[in-house]
């Protein structure tokens, strides 16, 4: 007979303990000169999303201003296709995933203008199946991840009332699970990423009181691990991603406090890389602009104010959703 | 993106990475170009095949070729026979699974085998079960591969008995397995359901197995007695195996708490001086989205209905106003009935001659009050499992999980006969995972609020106090519809949530020695007279701005905040709450 070993990290004494903004902004504004590099091509599938990681986290640390923004315009006209939705780079198929992330980058920069809203809006709507739910793309693979993406690029675009939102409502609460947490489909295990898109979901559309809160609560709290780091899902290890998945559920269902702050605030710190800048998904990993932006975006959540204010909805700054005019709910 | 450890090098040996990475981009950069033209072109040949599996075998998550290879294989199949696409669709399955080897987590390749399997002229779906079993015997907890399974036996028509046993084999090997344990809360309900209510017919005219299963929160869920037994059973082996194994304990606290509350207007509530109506319901609705009709001695009202705080679009509580004076004259009596029309649901409520008020709701029990929390399974059942984990908690003393169902058992059994054994264990708790206190906490308080509210209950009074209790937060509210007096003090309270506003009869509050710095909820109350906040954290005159808004406040009580040391703090007051005459600084 296995028995459950703690599956945690250690975090060496002389591991980062405070913030290092300025190596993190130099490090996401020298990412994007690599464009000849190897692994940054393989990873031109979800380029858009990586921009929309990097340039948030700049936004965060307030350093926008250092980022190429007619290009990274003009590279998402590009991107949008005959359909409306937008793909991840040039040559790629459009999707959800890079039609939510095309958007929020746009609403960065206050520029929606620049593409053809309208047809987002029918793309998005097309993607509504009968049961309510969301395929990703034309391919019709279905996922409480591509509920989100829908309702939140709707919500930014101030159109949510284009699609059959009670539907949609509906097929997200038939993914609840007997822990009170969230998976991609009907019947699928609860996950700390799915959990954060539904309970996002959930708050976009205004059906937040549909949880039950404690329960889902207690699963989350319990992803906090003795290092301070969370999980995504029992018996995992800690990562930063996870971190801000779980952290930033717990802020939305109003529960953030059922976690050690400071615990975690130490995991997300040693998770830095002195040298290089950027934040890796444990201690002595490599770094990369998706974890760098959900690690700083966590230590933002926890009250750090050498970081502006994030929205845990839409992992946004603050100031930017409250130029949209886009203000989710969150349970008190 | 995850798990890369990063390794120290030397500058020679980057040197050398970094040519093998220029050689390998060079390759990389060809063979996406080649597709990517080919494609623009509307090529739908073998090479694309080719050069698309070269392409994936390196990279799987670049779906966009995954997309091109669907579009090749759909126009292959137009032009071959049967044999020859079943052949070509084969061989696609037999890529995928390399692809799978090396990388088992990648989400374009589970959903593109989902999608040959489908088009496979003749579908071999025992091959596919085969596959999911070898594959989750290498990691249990693949995701992936356990949504892919439950697509193959939905597909298949595997009998959910099978599957059930699927998960017997998995957990017998290994106890501490969430994803089995996962499995088997959506089984066993299709299985082996409940009585009273069967499994509602929401699948139309599938059969029973090919059911997508329904949601666990949902008023169905529920498992017959016989084969709950089984499953403590069965838990018990797996906690008393390895106790710290968090799996088991999540499993059987959902085992422990299945039964839901019936969907009711749990109270009505007419006050004539107010002319108004309050309607209390067993969860959040919205009133203001219609269904809700109220009708005033035969006559069908235009009722506006609004949620007590405007930070509520859904909530337990609603009100509304009459038109004034259709129910002030004393002399005159009144038959009051709410309808909740989409849950054929209704409440009466007379309110005679001479009487001010009136109300009408269900006389609340422990079961019917807190069920959703709590099993409604028989008191030997829950008496017996006390005991083996008490028995489980002498050999681990500081066990958390241990502790936590000790008390979710004692709940179940008798709340307030178990009060101090409750609060006892609550402490170790904190001791033991002091990383969650605040929300072992919260617990205890809602706990703490429920035994309350019985206590009340059982007097028969309209006094609700909970002092010293360390409270952290507030909850239930919406049972305190018609409470008068509620007294706070003492406790570890923040503030007065928005759902405060749901004691709509409140006429005194007293909450001293607390750390209330948020007076939110006190808002809109339209009987409340008196205010003590002794000893609180209440520092700007802002902070008080609710209270402006209950018309009949004339006694507050504000000594030891620091806001007592504003400037002309006397006269702002006075402006902000002109009905306050009895002030307290
Ligand atoms: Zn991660």
């Amino acid at each position: 007979m296995m028995s459950a070993q703690l599956k945690d990290v250690i975090i060496k004494p002389d591991a980062p303990s405070s913030l290092l903004l300025d190596k993190h902004a130099d490090y996401i504004a020298a990412y994007g000169s690599k464009k000849d590099d190897y692994e940054y091509t393989l990873s031109e599938y979800l380029r858009m999303s990586g921009v929309y990681w990097g340039l948030t986290v700049m936004d965060l640390m307030d350093q926008l201003q250092r980022m190429n923004r007619q290009e990274i315009i003009d590279f998402i006209k590009a991107c949008q296709h005959e359909c409306g939705g937008i793909s991840a780079s040039i040559g790629h198929d459009p999707h959800l995933l890079y039609t939510l992330s095309a958007v929020q980058i746009l609403c960065l920069y206050d520029s929606l203008d620049a593409i053809d809203v309208d047809k987002v809006v029918e793309y998005v709507k097309g993607l509504q199946q009968d049961d309510g739910s969301f395929a990703g793309d034309k391919w019709g693979e279905i996922d409480t991840r591509f509920s989100f993406c829908a309702v939140a690029t709707l919500a930014l675009l101030g159109k949510m009332d284009t699609i059959n939102v009670d539907k949609a409502v509906e097929f997200v609460l038939s993914c609840m699970n007997f822990d009170g947490g969230f998976g991609c489909r009907p019947g699928s295990e609860s996950h700390a990423g799915q959990i954060y898109c539904c309970t996002g979901f959930l708050s976009l559309t205004g059906q937040l009181h549909q949880l039950n809160a404690d329960l889902l609560g207690w699963w989350l709290c319990e992803r906090q691990l003795p290092s301070g780091g969370l999980n995504g899902r029992p018996e995992k290890l800690p990562d930063v991603c996870y971190s801000w998945w779980v952290l930033a559920s717990l802020k939305i269902i109003g529960r953030i406090h059922w976690i050690d702050k400071a615990k975690l605030q130490r995991f997300i710190l040693a998770c830095q890389d002195e040298e290089t800048g950027g934040f890796a998904d444990r201690p002595g990993d490599m770094v990369d602009p998706f974890h760098t932006l959900f690690g700083v975006a966590g230590l933002s959540l926890l009250g750090d104010e050498a970081i502006k204010p994030v929205n845990p909805v839409l992992c946004m700054p603050e100031d930017v959703l409250q130029r949209v005019g886009l203000q989710p709910d969150l349970l008190s | 993106m995850h798990g890369r450890v990063k390794v120290k090098t030397t500058a020679q040996q980057e040197e050398e990475k970094k040519k093998e990475r220029e050689k390998k981009l060079k390759v990389y950069v060809a063979a996406r170009d080649a597709c990517f033209s080919k494609r623009k072109d509307g090529v739908l040949d073998d090479e694309a095949l080719q050069l698309t599996q070269q392409l994936l075998s390196a990279n799987p998550d670049f779906a966009t070729l995954w997309n091109y290879r669907r579009e090749i294989l759909t126009h292959l199949e137009t032009v071959k026979d049967e044999d020859e696409a079943q052949k070509i669709y084969e061989a696609e399955l037999s890529f995928l699974e390399s692809c799978l080897k090396v990388n088992p987590k990648s989400y374009g390749s589970w959903h593109h085998r989902g999608w040959v399997s489908a088009r496979l002229p003749r579908p071999d779906w025992a091959r596919e079960l085969s596959l999911c079993d070898r594959c989750l015997s290498l990691d249990d907890r693949n995701f992936h591969c356990w949504d892919y399974r439950r697509m193959v036996v939905k597909m298949s028509g595997v009998p959910v008995k099978q599957e059930l046993e699927f998960t017997d084999r998995l957990i017998g090997s290994n106890f501490s397995n969430y994803s089995s344990w996962h499995y088997r809360s959506t089984l066993l309900p299709l299985l082996h359901p409940g009585s009273p209510e069967p499994p509602p017919s929401r699948c139309g005219g599938d059969p029973p197995h090919s059911c997508s299963p329904p949601s666990p929160q949902a008023h169905f869920h529920r498992v017959c007695e016989e084969q709950l037994l089984k499953e403590y059973e069965l838990v018990q082996n797996a906690f008393f195996t390895d106790p710290n194994d968090q799996s088991a304990w999540f499993y059987y606290r959902w085992l422990l708490g299945r039964a839901e509350r019936e969907e009711v207007i749990s109270c009505a509530y007419v006050s004539r001086e107010q002319e108004r109506v309050a309607v209390a319901f067993s969860r959040p609705v919205n009133a203001q989205s219609g269904g809700l009709l109220l009708v005033l001695d035969g006559q069908p009202q235009r009722a506006e209905w609004r949620s007590v705080h405007p930070h509520f679009k859904h909530s337990p509580v609603w009100i509304c106003d009459l038109p004034p004076g259709t129910i002030s004259d004393v002399a005159n009596e009144h038959n009051l009935t709410v309808h909740w029309t989409e849950k054929h649901t209704h409440r009466d409520c007379a309110l005679y001659t001479g009487r001010s008020e009136s109300w009408c709701r269900d006389t609340a029990t422990d079961l019917e009050l807190f069920r959703s929390e709590l099993s409604v399974e028989k008191t030997s059942v829950l008496q017996s499992e006390l005991q083996s984990v008490n028995q489980l908690q002498e050999l681990e003393p500081l066990n958390k999980w241990c502790l936590l169902t000790i008390i979710l058992l004692m709940r179940a059994l008798d709340p307030l006969g178990y009060e101090k054994e409750t609060l006892a264990h609550f402490q170790t708790l904190k001791e033991v995972d002091s990383v969650r206190s605040a929300y072992y906490s919260d617990l205890c308080s809602k706990f703490m609020i429920e035994n309350t509210i019985l206590k009340m209950e059982y007097a028969e009074v309209r006094v609700f106090s909970i002092s010293d209790r360390n409270l952290t937060t507030l909850c239930h509210l919406d049972q305190l519809l018609l409470v008068t007096h509620i007294n706070l003090s003492s406790n570890q309270l923040r503030r007065l949530p928005p759902q405060f506003a749901m004691l709509q009869c409140l006429e005194v509050v007293e909450a001293d020695n607390n750390s209330i710095e948020n007076l939110e909820g006190v808002y809109h109350l339209p009987k409340l007279e008196e205010v003590s906040l002794k000893n609180n954290k209440i520092s700007t005159l802002a902070d008080l701005q609710p209270l402006a808004s209950c018309p009949k406040l004339r006694r507050l009580d504000l000594r030891g905040n620091p806001v007592t040391q504003t400037a002309n703090v006397e006269s702002e007051l006075a402006e902000l709450l002109p009905s306050v005459a009895d002030l307290l600084l």
